[in-house]
Order: C-alpha cells, then structure tokens, then sequence
C-alpha cells in the first residue's frame, strides 16, 4: 500500500496562459481535463494526480491573476502546499508583457519552498520560444537564464528553455526526469552491459508514465535524433488508443528485415525499448533475456528502501 | 464508464510515408526535422477537445507548404492558396468564379476564326458538343481519386492518379504531355506578346507623328474601321507589313526596325528571357493576383484552349467548402465557359461587317481585325499584353520545375541548365513568330496533343481499369468510353489533315 504521508510532490507552478497545462497534457499524455478544487475564494487550483517515477504525483498550481493572490494563498495556505516538496517546475513565458510580475510571483515561491522543503529541486523552464525568431532564441535564453538564477540564490535552478512545437520540450522533462533518479548512472553502466550482453544495436530506458528516455545506450551513430521523442509520441497516441478500449499497453514486438524492436514492461518505474539489427536471433531469446535482466534492474532500483518500493498495480 | 472521445485528424501539412528502406541505400525523402513535426503534431491531436485552441501547431511551426501553382494553358496561372486545416474555404460562388477564370484564356481570340472554319451552325453545335465531352472527362478526372480506396488520396492531383494506374510509363507521358501543353501555349503567348507589342507600338508611332495608314488597306467606311489584313496575300496569314512611305524617310527606318515578324519576337527576346531565369515566380504571381481581380471590368475575357482543366481541377475543387457541391460547380462553371465562348464567338461572327468584307477575313486573332490605330483594341492589347507578359514567366516556371526536377531531381540544377532550357522555349517561340504565327494553328496542334492524353485517353482508360478492379465493367459503358478514347484519337489526327 503506498504511503500517502510519503507521497511527494511535483509542483507545477506558474502564471496563468503560461503553457503548463498542455505540458502536463502532452508529456502525460492525458486529455487537457479541469480537476479544478476551490482551495480558497478566489482561488482554482488544478490538482492533477499524476503518478510517476514511483510515487511522485504532479500538482499543477496557476500563480498569479490577482494580487489577492498572494495575500489569501501564500500566508495560510503556503505550509500546505509547500511541504513534501520534491520538484518545483516554474514556468515562464518568454513572450510575458509583465516579466516584472512573474519574477514577483516567483520569488515568494522560492522563499516557502526555502522554508518548507529545502532539498527540492528548482527547475526554469522558459517556455514558448517558437514565439522568438530563431537567431535571437539563444541570446534571449541565455539573458533569462541569469535574471534566474541570480534570483533563486541561495537555491540552485537549473534552466531549460522549451516549446511545445520542437523537441526542447521532451528534451527538458527528459532530463529533469533523469536528475530525479537516484542512481541513474549505475543504471547507465548496467544498461550497457546488457546491451553488450544480449548484443542489442540501442536499448532504450523508458519512464513509465511519460515515455521519456531516462537513458539509453547506442552501438553505433544513429541518423534520426529526433527518434527519442517520435517513439515517445507514438507510444502515448498507441496508448490512448488502447484506453479507449479499456485496455492497458504491455508489450510490442516490432519486426522485419532488417531489425526487430521489443518494447516491454521492465520495473515499477520503467519501460524498455531493445533494438537489435541481426534479425536471424529469434524473440524468445531477446524476451528471455530482457525478463532476466529485469529482476537485476529491480534490484537496483530498490537499493535506496522504501522510497522507490513497488506500487501495486 | 466510457469515454468519449472527439478525435480531430489536423492534417496541416503532408508528409510522404517514411521509407524503411534498405540500410545501405538510405534516401531521404523526408527531413528528420518534419518527420518529427508530422508525428508531434498527430499526437497533439489526439489530447485535444475540437474547442481547444492551444495545441492547433500555429502557422510559423508548421514547415511552409510546398508551393501550388494552377494553370490552365494559355488561361490564367497562379499560386493557389493552401489552407493548412486540409479543407477549403471558398464558397460554391467563387469556386466557380476559380474555374471560369483559370480555364479562360487567349483561346478565346481564335473562336471566331474556329466558328469560320467550321461554319456558323455547325461550329456552335460543336462547341456545345465539346463543353459537354471535355466536361464528362473532368468529372471522371474529379471522381478518379475516389475510386482508389486503398490508399491515402487526400493530396494527390491527377498525374499522381496516372502514375498509380499506369507506373512510370503513366507518370513520364503525362509529364510529357503536360510539357507540350506549358510550351506549346508559351509558344502561342511569345506569337501574341509579338503582335501585341508590334501593334502598340506602330499605334504610338503613328499617334505621334499623325500618320493614317488604313487607306492601304481592304478596311470598311466607317468610323470604327474593320480591316482585313491578309486580304493581299492570298488568304495565308503572315506578319509582313505592307505598307511604303515614299517620301518619309523617318517612318521607311521605324518600319525597318519595327517588324511584326523580323525585329519585334527578338525585342522581346530581352525582356522576358531574363525573368525566365529567375528562381522563384513568386514576384509574378503577385501581378497575377491583382490580375484576377481586375479581370472583370476588362474588356475581353482571357480564355483558354478549349476547356481545359483537367490538370488541376482537383486541386482548385479541393479548396470548395462543401465538397458535396463540386460537381454541381464543376457543371456551372463549363455552362458559364461554354456560355462565353458562345456568346464572344457568334457576336464577334454576326457582326463582322460581311458586304464589304468576306467572313474570311476575320483573323485567327480577331484583334488583328482592328487597325492599329483603333483605340479600344490598343488598350485591349495593353492589356492582354501586360497580362501575358506576367503569365509568361510562372508557365516557364512550371515547366521548368516539371521537366529539371523529374530529369534532374532538383528543380534548379545550375544557371546553365536552365538558361538552356529558357533559350530552347524562346527560340521555339521566336521561330515561330517569324516563320508561323498561326495561333490557331499552334493552339489546335499542342491542344489536341495534350489533351488527347489528359482529356480524353486518361480519364476513360483509369476508369475502364478501375470498374474492371472491382469488376464493375458492362457492356455499354466499355464501348462508350473506349469511342471517347476514338474520338481523341481522331481529334489529333484530323488535325493534320486539315
């Protein structure tokens, strides 16, 4: 049974128009839905009980609109909702006529978060950079980059700039996922030997519920970068479609002359995806082996106690 | 519980299949960059409600679509706008208006001259009876695409359709046949663009140093005078002027120097080769569009070859919003054409001033039959010649594009290539402007050829072959499209006998 006490949080924050809806909505893959709770008068907070990387749940929280805002929520709400902190993603909007006011909004988050939940860990994520001309978009970034982590001091952010309509996105989350798993790169060494072992051309290590690539490990140079993202996509659109059915997403082998794919289940938090180009090696051995690697893999993730337990499913 | 779910395919921009192909002959058929745009954008379609705005790729993200050009030759031609939400916009109305205006175009000078030929009741019938055969052929060309249900048709137009059925063979001989119909109305255009510049500019002259010269020539007594040119030369039509000023010396050197078919085709040479060798036509197709609108008030409608379309009527029909009514659009639209050509023909025929001059006279351009000095026909030719001028540059586009990018898959290889190419269709032109420039003859030759394929083989053959797919074939209908197929044939035959 999970430990509600223990459930932490993923703080989605930032001001309304922003963008974090259609991120929570593209990267988890679920329908652009309200779950608005009336936390306070003049308050709507979208409270989104998404679960992943094991119990982490996403809140999405709108800041700003009013300046009653801060007076109502801030003062007694703040404990609340700033406990139990594990990830705060603060969205920006590069286009914002009011930056003044976003940095306004930004710090009192800052300064609760310093109160209530230290060791979180502050991501900047400077949202909608389609809207800029291409040959600005660096300069642009880089300038914002500084205002924020001037601001954030003595809290460290880490800055990412994103849009909706290129690969910034996924790439963002992809790697704030990966700064979430405790040991990634043991799993990054372990990971390549499998590959090794099984002689797999790219294995890829998936999150569960988002399809980001927690990590991966290539044998040769691949032509398509952007395939990380074009998988993800296509897995999340394979499993909308199988919810429609009421049916959950388990397992895909993809084969033909040239390569077969297997994309499996492989612990509480991960999916594997196992690429291998000699195609004369027949599935059930590549699907023995991933199911023994599994058990190997499990370990490793439960090394660090109960915070990274199983769920049930 | 279950979910409703309002799925909303958003097709902003068409991808061709990613190919797996063999690992060591990669081709890339698409950038890496839209193929990961095309499935972002698949997926974000997926999350959405129809009602919500924010995940609808706005217009910068989405990779510019490839350029449409419609045409018509010797009609209008010009950069058709896409709509990136796959469906169009237009009402039936200016579906409508599209079509009549893309398929009129310089045939219409001719059609007087065509119901000489062929006598007056005579060449009535047979317009009716050609408006209704090419229009029987469009329609098929309309319905060949839904014929094909195995396969995603939504952005084909109708060589895709001849490549399907027909393979390679299909694909280079409706390339071909589409080239004779681009060179041979670029061919016609640089014959008119001549007599138009030939006639502005003996109007000018003669304007300005007050010279009459119609008193040499077979003309009426009026005010308005009709004259008939070829009347001195035996009824074969050429462009040598005839007239000899004994004592001015002035106008003896502008005639020199300002002949119909010896000097005025290679004036023209340097205006327009240079356009042909621009990249991109998109500075014309802005004249083009201001053409359109301006098309009305004008004093001769711009009509075309026959009543061809058959090459983008699929594309201009995809822009109807209610796709139910296109072929109830497709058939007004010829009514209307049919109407024009009518109307234009028999009034130009009937009123032709016959006791005085012979029905003979009238001139395989009837704006041949006004002197120069005739102020309405001037403008007329301004007009006509401004247009042409802008035309002429967007069909060499166009058939540069069709012939460099299948031959060299690149649509400009280098600056050679394509001058050669340029310099091939303008000496084509200027040969015939000096030595044949029957436009009638020209227009009868390169539309039988073109639309032997596209009008009258194709559209039966693909849809004798398809009825036979699906095992649909009879009798009747087989013997009626392959006397269509006859009738094509024996168009372009009996072109050369006559």
């Amino acid at each position: 049974m999970p430990n509600t006490a223990m459930k932490k949080k993923v703080l989605l924050m930032g001001k309304s128009g922003s963008g974090k809806t259609s991120m929570r909505s593209i990267i988890f893959a679920n329908y652009i839905a309200r779950d608005t709770r009336r936390l306070g008068a003049t308050i709507d907070v979208e409270h989104s009980h998404v679960r992943f990387l094991g119990n982490l749940v996403l809140n999405l929280w709108d800041c700003g609109g009013q300046d009653t805002f801060m007076e109502n929520y801030f003062t007694s709400q703040r404990d609340n909702i700033f406990r139990n902190v594990e990830v705060l993603i603060y969205v920006f909007d590069v286009e914002s006529r009011e930056p003044e006011k976003d940095v306004h909004y930004y710090q009192p988050c800052l300064e609760a978060i310093l109160q209530n939940s230290p060791d979180a860990k502050i991501f900047c994520l400077v949202h909608k950079m389609d809207l800029v001309q291409e040959d600005q978009r660096d300069l642009i970034f880089k300038e914002r980059e500084e205002d924020l982590r001037r601001l954030s001091r003595p809290l460290e952010c880490a800055c990412f700039r994103t849009s909706i309509w290129d690969e910034t996105l996924y790439k963002a989350w992809s790697s704030i996922v990966y700064q979430l798993i405790p040991n990634v790169q043991q799993l990054e060494m372990n990971l390549r030997n499998f590959a090794q072992i099984i002689e797999a051309d790219e294995v890829l290590l998936f999150e569960r519920a988002t399809f980001l690539v927690i990590s991966h490990y290539q044998c040769k140079e691949q032509r398509d970068v952007h395939r990380f993202e074009k998988i993800s996509n296509i897995i999340k659109q394979f499993k909308l479609s199988c919810s429609k059915l009421a049916a959950s997403f388990q397992s895909m082998e993809v084969r033909n002359s040239n390569f077969a794919a297997f994309i499996d289940i492989f612990t509480s938090n991960t999916y594997v995806m196992v690429v291998m180009s000699d195609p004369s090696i027949p599935s059930a051995a590549t699907l023995i082996n991933i199911r023994n690697a599994r058990k190997h893999f499990e370990k490793l993730e439960r090394v660090d106690g109960p915070k990274h337990s199983l769920l049930m499913r | 519980m279950t979910i409703f779910i309002l799925t909303w395919r958003i097709r902003p921009f068409y991808i061709e299949p990613t190919n797996i192909v063999n690992v060591n002959h990669v081709i890339q058929r698409v950038s890496d960059h839209a193929s990961a745009m095309n499935k972002r954008i698949h997926y974000y379609s997926r999350l959405t409600t129809p009602a919500d705005k924010a995940l609808i790729a706005p217009d910068h993200v989405v990779p510019a679509p490839e350029e449409c050009y419609v045409y018509s030759p010797l009609g209008s031609a010009y950069k058709l706008q896409s709509y990136t939400e796959g469906y169009g916009k237009n009402t039936s109305l200016v579906t409508i208006f599209m079509i009549w205006n893309t398929m009129m175009g310089t045939s219409i000078l001719s059609i007087p001259w065509g119901i000489k030929q062929a006598g007056f009741t005579t060449g009535m019938c047979v317009i009716i009876l050609m408006g209704l055969l090419t229009l029987y052929c469009c329609y098929r060309v309309v319905k060949s695409r839904t014929m094909i249900s195995s396969l995603d048709t939504t952005t084909w137009e109708y060589p895709d359709v001849c490549r399907h059925y027909f393979g390679s063979f299909g694909q280079w001989s409706s390339l071909l046949f589409s080239l004779v119909s681009l060179i041979g109305a670029m061919i016609v255009y640089w014959v008119l663009m001549s007599n138009f510049l030939f006639n502005t500019g003996k109007f000018i002259f003669n304007f300005i140093h007050h010279i009459n010269d119609t008193d040499t020539i077979l003309s009426t007594n009026n005010s308005n005078p009709v004259i008939c040119p070829s009347a001195g030369s035996g009824g074969h039509p050429d462009n040598s002027s005839m007239i000899f000023y004994a004592n001015d010396t002035g106008a003896q050197q502008f005639e020199k120097w300002w002949d119909k078919s010896r000097t005025v085709p290679f004036y023209l040479v340097g205006l327009l080769l240079p356009l042909l060798n621009f990249k991109s036509p998109s500075f014309f197709s802005k004249f083009n569009i201001l053409e359109i609108r301006l098309q009305f008030p004008q004093l001769t409608g711009v009509l075309t070859l026959a009543f061809f379309i058959h090459n983008c009527i699929i594309t201009l029909l995809k822009n109807n919003k209610k796709q139910e009514n296109n072929v109830r659009d497709l058939c007004i639209a010829y009514m209307l054409v049919t109407l024009t050509y009518l109307y234009i023909g028999v009034l130009v025929f009937a009123s032709f001033p016959s006791p005085p001059l012979s029905k003979d006279c009238i001139e395989q351009n009837f704006l041949d039959n006004f002197p120069s000095s005739d102020i309405l026909s001037f403008i007329a030719r301004i007009f006509l010649l401004f247009q042409m001028m802008t035309v002429y540059p967007l069909l060499g586009y166009l058939a540069r594009v069709q012939l460099l990018g299948h031959i060299f898959g690149d649509i400009y290889p280098s600056i050679f290539h394509v001058l050669i190419l340029n310099l091939i269709i303008v000496g084509a032109g200027v040969i015939m402007a000096c030595f044949y420039p029957n436009i009638g003859g020209i227009i009868r030759y390169s539309g039988a050829a073109c639309g032997l394929a596209f009008v009258f083989i194709y559209p039966s053959l693909i849809y004798i072959i398809s009825l036979h797919q699906e095992e649909r074939l009879t009798w009747p209908k087989l013997i009626f499209h392959v006397f269509i197929i006859v009738l094509g044939v024996a168009n372009l035959i009996v072109q050369f006998f006559m």
